[in-house]
């Protein structure tokens, strides 16, 4: 039952009947239902409908019972009744009184539902019953009783009166056409009245044990449904606290099995998720340590590249300059500034070597696929041993971040292929789709265990790579075999 | 849900109540039991009219309710119509006056004369005559020809005392050196001329012997009788069976019932009561017109 203002459960929805007073019902029976567990709901309507069934059907045999026991008790005591009236003649002509009262006493003894039997004169005078010696109930008699029972069968008058035995049928039939009087025989409903209670009782015995059978079948089903549902409840309330190995038991192929499965899978796709994150997140600080490293690393090259490269040239620019100030002369002039102009360019040369290789001008001012060319042949200039093929099927400018992402991997996928992947040939092909632009690096080279080298987020080239692509609403997937690696960037335009 | 369970519970009961209780019906209390009242005697003496079991109850009945009606209207006061069994039930009702009148068989009337004199009063007529017959008759498809044809079979009698239905077959019997007992095979009483017609014509009984009038008169009934029985022996003709009162009878009582009689054929109503009884009008008789029955009884020897 709900308590508080906070109802447990929702009212129906409208009203569902035309009238009012229905609908009021409704809302009861519906807040009665509504208010108990299923163990209940199913107890009920089980109780509810073997009761009602059981009920409904003991009336109604009750009642065909009765009505055809009526009629066969009618039907019997009308020839019984005629059979006695036609063997009542010649005793009464012959003034056989005894034959008579042997008759009567024989035919009521040998008819179980006969109560008693009496013959009547003429002048309405009993000649004969079957009530003994203890004397006659004079009622019957009484002329204004039977007087409105009708012919109901021929010559046969039929009617139905109380008695404190129960009630009787009585069959008054005439003795040669009534000329001789008439025999009266009266039935009891009595013995057929107690068939009917006992089968009625049997019937009812049954009902009662079908519905003690539909409770414990009731209470097996609610067992049965209500189990894995509450295991399920458990399960996500384990789920809820944070353990995502926990797993609602299957019991059965039905809907709740279903769902118990679903939700496993949802449970077991949430851990799978949680620890991609999980391993993102190790692989992110991974890359971070490694960049700052990297940065650090950069910082240390370019200032010994300054310090070892243009510092000694500027200083030995610097030597030249002074020296030329303190001489007077002028012809070894003419040659030292030869060889200072030397210097000089060397220099420039160097500054725009670093320069370039911080990041190369060409990228933003011609873009990816001039940039890249320019780097091919750098790259095989560096190692002569290694074949490069390059493909770039741009018809326009990408978007600057596209351009940058793409030039990074491919130069990423290459240093790995001449570095670790022995390679000798390594092709490039970068293509523009409808909506995505494309990349693929092979190489010929010895290739690498791809799922082992990400397990063990120690190759930040790798999770680089990928994360630039995905930065960028891409995808990078990586296929290696001892024939070669193969790296497939696609990214959103 | 229980309470909705509840509420179907109560309709169903209310529903077993209602289609259990009926109309209001009368209500006798049976073991309320008194002694029955006794009949009050009647203020008219009634006249008793005693007839024989010739025919069963309810031929008698049929037949004779007409005269007890006529004799009703003549005398002015109720006539009741008594029926016995045997023939020596209704002989022992005449010889205590328990009745005033009796129509009886010709060896009751015999047997009674001779035990407490019995009185004749008149006799029917019948085409100009007063005699009868005992009629020998056999199922239609019986290949008897006579009594002696009849060996070991099952032969019907009507009454111990009746004169054409048991003495003169035992006479025939007798005639040819025979007992019942030794002769047929089973004999059995069935206390009425017209039952032992239907016997025979049903097979239940091989012959049986009747009398002539109850004969003539069934077959007048029934004409598809005819073609199931057969007529193989016709006896002598004897007196006719006779109308008798007890001796004890007052005398003027006696000549008003026999005036009553001797004059019915005179009006219409007493014709048709005539005709009824299969007879043309009563007659005076004397005492001698049985003496043929009397030789035959003797000569067999029953009733002495």
């Amino acid at each position: 039952m709900s308590t508080g203002d906070t109802p447990l459960h929702t009212p129906l929805s409208g009203a569902p009947f035309p009238s009012r007073r229905l609908n009021r019902w409704a809302e009861i029976v519906w807040r009665v239902a509504g208010g108990v567990d299923v163990r209940t709901k199913i107890l009920g309507m089980v109780l509810a409908l073997t009761t009602v069934l059981g009920l409904a059907v003991t009336l109604q045999v009750r009642a065909v019972m009765t009505r055809v026991f009526m009629e066969e008790l009618e039907g019997r005591g009308v020839s019984v009744a005629s059979d006695l009236a036609s063997r009542s003649v010649d005793p009464i002509l012959l003034n056989d009184t005894y034959a008579l009262h042997e008759l009567l006493s024989e035919t009521v003894n040998n008819h179980p539902d006969a109560l008693y039997a009496f013959v009547l004169d003429r002048d309405n005078q009993v000649i004969a019953h079957t009530f003994g010696d203890a004397g006659f109930p004079v009622e019957l008699l009484n002329p204004t009783l039977a007087v409105a029972a009708p012919n109901l069968y021929g010559t046969i008058r039929h009617w139905v009166y109380a008695t404190n035995e129960g009630r009787v049928h009585e069959m008054i039939a005439p003795i040669m056409g009534g000329s001789a009087g008439v025999v009266r025989l009266g039935l009891t409903e009595a013995r057929l009245q107690t068939v009917v209670n006992t089968v009625t009782g049997q019937m009812i015995l049954t009902t009662l044990l079908v519905a003690l059978a539909g409770i414990v079948a009731a209470m097996i089903l609610t067992w049965l449904l209500t189990r894995p549902i509450l295991d399920l409840v458990a399960t996500t309330k384990e789920v809820g606290r944070g353990d995502l190995q926990a797993r609602a038991p299957h019991w059965a192929d039905d809907e709740i099995g279903t769902l118990a499965d679903a939700f496993n899978q949802m449970v077991a796709d949430l851990d799978a998720s949680r620890r991609a994150i999980a391993e993102k997140e190790q692989a992110r600080f991974l890359l971070l340590k490694k960049l700052i490293t990297a940065q650090e690393e950069e910082r240390k090259r370019i200032a010994r590249e300054l310090h070892d490269g243009v510092g000694q040239m500027l200083t030995s620019l610097m030597v030249g300059m002074r020296t030329l100030q303190h001489s007077d002369a002028a012809n070894p002039a003419a040659h030292r500034m030869d060889e200072l102009c030397a210097t000089a360019s060397e220099t420039l040369e160097q500054v725009r070597t670093l320069s370039r290789e911080l990041r190369p001008s060409l990228l933003d001012d011609l873009g990816l696929a001039a940039a890249l060319e320019r780097y091919a042949s750098e790259f095989a200039r560096a190692h002569p041993d290694i074949t490069v093929d390059l493909h770039c099927d741009l018809p326009a400018r990408l978007p600057g971040p596209v351009e940058t992402a793409l030039y990074r991997i491919v130069q990423e996928a290459m240093t790995n292929a001449a570095r670790h992947g022995k390679a000798s040939a390594i092709s490039v092909l970068v293509s523009r789709r409808a909506n995505t632009v494309q990349a693929i690096v092979e190489d010929d080279g010895v290739g690498f265990d791809v799922a082992a080298v990400r397990k063990r987020q120690s190759s930040v080239g790798i999770f680089g790579m990928t994360e630039r692509a995905e930065l960028l609403g891409g995808a990078l997937d990586i296929e290696s075999s001892p024939e070669g690696a193969t790296v497939y960037v696609e990214i959103p335009l | 849900m229980t309470r909705v369970f509840l509420l179907l519970l109560i309709i169903s009961l209310l529903a077993a109540c209602v289609g259990a209780q009926g109309a209001a019906l009368p209500f006798v209390d049976l073991s309320v039991r008194t002694p029955l009242p006794q009949v009050a005697p009647a203020e008219l003496t009634h006249l008793r009219i005693g007839v024989a079991a010739i025919l069963s109850p309810q031929g008698t009945v049929a037949s004779y309710s007409k005269l007890a009606d006529y004799l009703a209207a003549k005398l002015g006061r109720p006539v009741d119509l008594l029926q016995r069994r045997t023939y020596a039930e209704l002989n022992a009702m005449v010889e205590e006056s328990q009745v005033e009148l009796a129509f009886i068989c010709t060896n009751a009337y015999v047997v009674g004369n001779e035990q407490f004199g019995m009185e004749l009063l008149l006799a029917p007529e019948i085409n100009g005559e007063s005699v009868y017959y005992s009629q020998l008759i056999v199922p239609a498809e019986s290949a008897a020809q006579s009594m002696a044809d009849l060996r070991s079979q099952v032969f019907a009698f009507t009454d111990p005392m009746s004169f054409t239905g048991r003495i003169y077959p035992v006479y025939l019997l007798q005639q040819m050196g025979e007992t019942p007992e030794r002769f047929f095979q089973r004999t059995f009483y069935t206390y009425s001329h017209d039952r032992a017609i239907e016997a025979v014509a049903d097979s239940v009984a091989d012959g049986a012997a009747v009398d002539s009038l109850v004969l003539e008169y069934a077959l007048q009934r029934n004409p598809a009788l005819a073609s199931r029985i057969r007529i193989i022996h016709t006896s002598e003709a004897f007196g006719i069976p006779p109308v008798v009162v007890p001796p004890t009878l007052p005398p003027r009582q006696k000549a008003q019932l026999r005036d009553l009689l001797l004059t019915m054929h005179t009006d219409a109503a007493g014709q048709a009561v005539l005709r009824e009884l299969g007879i043309d009008r009563f007659v005076e008789i004397d005492n001698a017109a049985y003496d043929g029955v009397r030789a035959v009884v003797h000569a067999t020897g029953i009733g002495e």
